[in-house]
């Protein structure tokens, strides 16, 4: 239907005759949508008989539907409409009904580009845009245009209805104010024209508004004071008691207000919920910062300031699982790692599938491709970043048992510090069981500094027979703890054992004193010392003194001396 | 001649629905930018064929250590690149039921997993090892599974940089042209004791 070029004065369409001040739309989906005014026994408006001299294109108005364009961004949408067209758009009135976005231009070229951009534009999932073109009478933001004098007066008015200390300003029952009345001018907030008119207003006069009192103006709908957000971005407190809200969908619109206090009642929304906590949880969840409602103070809700703090704050360990494979992971572990660090580590093959791959690998810096501290663990390392060699990748993969503890008894001798480790399990099904140990260990092979690394090792396990784990899948990866950091790789370990402190006798008591005496050490270091060694005194200095000759004992574990 | 037309747009519209590779970025300069893969993809497996000999063994177990390494390293360029640009669409890379263990706090399933990573402050990462295993049959039967590990350095906004570990256990799901691996299980480690 291509455009119709007439005056819209009267149109009769025989089965709409009984209407009247009725819009008749026809929905026909590949068709436009056609807006049909009716009037019977009322004079044409205004306009028709003032504009019949003027040139047609300049009173010709034209509303442009975007459907579903609630979805978009408007600024987006503005902009992409834009670059689609080449003449200028000057949007007027933009607003929303439903789902769709509309909007009004002023002349047939705007209007020719957009029809013409139609389907061009694409949306986030791809999908086209359809923009539609009709006739429109004027937008009424244009029909309802005060003259200057109104305008003065207005302002006047509203100048009058502001408290400057408080930075407030009451427009309630703005419509019967004396002087507005007086000059015959009918602000009916609720109307699209006179609440941008208003905000226009607030947005050239008072932009550091600070609360705003919208009592008692009969306001049905919110459309209006969506702008707000943009106008007068500092208001903290808001009255919409005594209106005719009905619905809390409508503070969806003013959504983007950071509200402090807001004031509600009187509206009927507030009879649409069977108690306050359910009605204060449906305000809470436009406006989650409120803190006053209806003059009541409301609880702060904790979850929302919290939450993200928490993220950040690592867990010392995750075990979600049974205290049966708890228990299970906690043996395994301290075997393998007894085997590794004092054993031989040829035994290591019970633990390992026959077809069982291994394979270890240490970061890659550009920068410094093989840090000294890890030049031992370098030759091995199976890094895929610095590796490409698709042979030298399946060669470091160490694949049967075998050749896995032959791997790794050719690696350096270490200490692993089983108070630092956190153990994450990953993944537990039937038949198999993904767990990560993260933690230290230091290299005990001829450096009189111990070298503290730490690590991560990587484990799916399948159950074995003797109700122990099978390892399938290991990786090894080996970080720098860095020399300097072996007073900080330290700190962890004192915490954890202060925390495991049950309450001892007395006959324990007096040993832990005396072997700190004895030993140098400070009182938690003596106490885990002879936890470890079952409170037997004698192994205990004996463990201690093997330790202290080969230096691994941090320096932490001893009192100063005065 | 109606019908016709209103046909060819739903159809439109249902392609354009299961279309995943293309991806807009939400801009208002609409361009079409470098697209971002969304999915982990790479040439169909070979089968899990019953191995007779030693020798079929051992080839076999090349292509699947090959196949292993290239999944993988696709995936970690893929997955650390959606973490730091395009954050939201980062679920679509797990499996509806994939668990995530986040310095020990668990979170399971798509919902929660959407959750977490928009409360997530934004991310830049730098991953400076990699390393991966093709995990072996017996212990994920029928479905084939390789373990990834990587670590490097991050930095979250807001917070100071930390070095991290992580291991993935990716699946594979098979169609005849292509595989596609989706995570399993995420497991993410802040390395506490050699960052400053």
């Amino acid at each position: 239907m291509r455009y119709v070029y007439k005056d819209l004065q009267v149109r009769h369409i025989p089965h709409t005759t009984q209407c009247t001040n009725r819009k008749v739309r026809w929905h026909n989906e590949d068709l436009m949508h056609i807006t049909v005014h009716v009037w019977r026994n009322r004079k044409p408006p205004k306009r028709d008989m003032e504009d019949n001299n003027h040139d047609k294109s300049s009173r010709s108005w034209f509303k442009i539907t975007v459907p579903c364009g609630r979805k978009y961004d408007k600024d987006w949408l503005l902009n992409s409409i834009q670059n689609h067209c080449s003449v200028p758009i000057k949007p007027v009135d933009f607003h929303y009904v439903k789902m769709q976005a509309q909007f009004f231009v002023q002349d047939y070229c705007t209007a020719s580009a957009l029809k013409n951009a139609s389907y061009k534009i694409r949306g986030e999932q791809n999908q086209k845009i359809r923009i539609l073109v009709n006739h429109s009478t004027e937008p009424h933001s244009v029909q309802n245009k005060l003259s200057p004098e109104q305008m003065e007066q207005l302002k006047l008015t509203v100048n009058k209805r502001y408290d400057v200390f408080q930075k407030a300003l009451d427009l309630q029952s703005l419509r019967f104010d004396p002087n507005l009345v007086n000059h015959d001018i009918d602000m009916i907030l609720n109307r699209r024209s006179c609440m941008t008119v208003t905000l226009k207003i607030i947005e050239e006069n008072f932009p550091e508004l600070l609360s705003l009192n919208l009592c008692s103006n009969k306001l049905y709908q919110l459309n209006g004071l969506s702008d707000i957000i943009h106008k007068a971005p500092k208001v903290k407190i808001l009255n919409l008691s005594k209106n005719k809200l009905k619905s809390v969908w409508e503070l969806d619109k003013i959504k983007g207000m950071k509200l402090d206090e807001l004031w509600l009642e009187g509206n009927p929304l507030c009879n649409n919920f069977s108690d306050h906590s359910t009605y204060v949880s449906a305000i809470r969840n436009s406006f989650p910062k409120l803190l006053c409602l209806d003059g009541q103070h409301l609880p702060q809700s904790l979850n929302v300031e919290m939450k993200t703090p928490d993220i950040m704050k690592p867990c010392k360990e995750s075990y979600k699982g049974s205290e049966h494979l708890k228990n299970l992971l906690m043996n395994f572990l301290q075997k393998y790692y007894w085997t590794y660090d004092f054993g031989d580590r040829q035994d290591l093959v019970f633990a390992y599938h026959d077809e069982a791959c291994f394979s270890l690998a240490i970061p890659f810096i550009p920068e410094d491709p093989v840090p000294s501290s890890l030049s031992k663990y370098s030759k091995g390392s199976r890094n895929l970043k610095k590796c490409k060699d698709p042979v030298l990748r399946i060669q470091f993969l160490k694949h049967t048992k075998h050749d896995i503890v032959d791997f790794l008894s050719v690696l350096p001798k270490t200490r692993h510090d089983l108070n630092s480790f956190l153990v994450d399990v990953c993944l537990q099904t039937e038949k198999m069981l993904c767990f990560s140990v993260s933690g230290l260990f230091s290299e005990v092979e001829g450096v009189h500094q111990p070298h503290v690394c730490t690590f991560t090792q990587t484990f799916i396990a399948i159950p074995a027979n003797n109700s122990s784990l099978c390892i399938v899948n290991e990786q090894l990866s080996v970080n720098d703890g860095g020399p300097n950091k072996t007073q900080n790789s330290s700190t962890p370990v004192p915490t954890s054992l202060s925390s495991s402190k049950p309450t001892l006798s007395e006959e324990q008591e007096n040993m832990v004193q005396a072997f700190a005496i004895q030993s140098g050490m400070k009182r938690e270091w003596s106490l885990k010392c002879l936890e470890d060694n079952e409170w037997n005194y004698t192994i205990a200095g004996q463990v201690f003194t093997i330790l202290k000759a080969e230096g691994t004992i941090p320096e932490e574990a001893f009192k100063q001396s005065p | 001649m109606r019908r016709f037309k209103r046909d060819w747009s739903y159809r439109d519209r249902t392609r354009e629905r299961r279309a995943v590779y293309y991806e807009e970025p939400h801009s208002s300069q609409w361009s079409r930018g470098p697209r971002i893969r969304e999915e982990v993809v790479t040439p169909p497996l070979r089968d899990h064929a019953a191995l007779s000999s030693p020798m079929a063994s051992s080839v076999d177990f090349k292509t699947y250590v090959d196949q292993a390494c290239r999944a993988a390293e696709e995936f970690v360029n893929i997955y650390y690149e959606t973490m730091d640009k395009r954050r939201r669409v980062l679920t679509r890379l797990y499996l509806d039921k994939a668990t995530l263990i986040w310095n020990g706090n668990v979170v399971t399933g798509l919902e929660a997993l959407a959750n977490f990573f928009e409360m997530l402050p934004s991310s830049e990462f730098q991953v400076n090892m990699l390393d991966c295993q093709p995990v072996h049959e017996q212990a994920t039967p029928s479905q084939t599974t390789v373990l990834v590990v990587t670590s490097g350095s991050v930095k979250f906004d807001g917070n100071k940089q930390h070095y991290f570990n992580q291991n993935f256990l990716l699946t594979a799901h098979s169609t005849p042209t292509n595989t596609v691996w989706k995570i399993a299980s995420d497991c993410f480690r802040f390395q506490d004791w050699a960052s400053s």
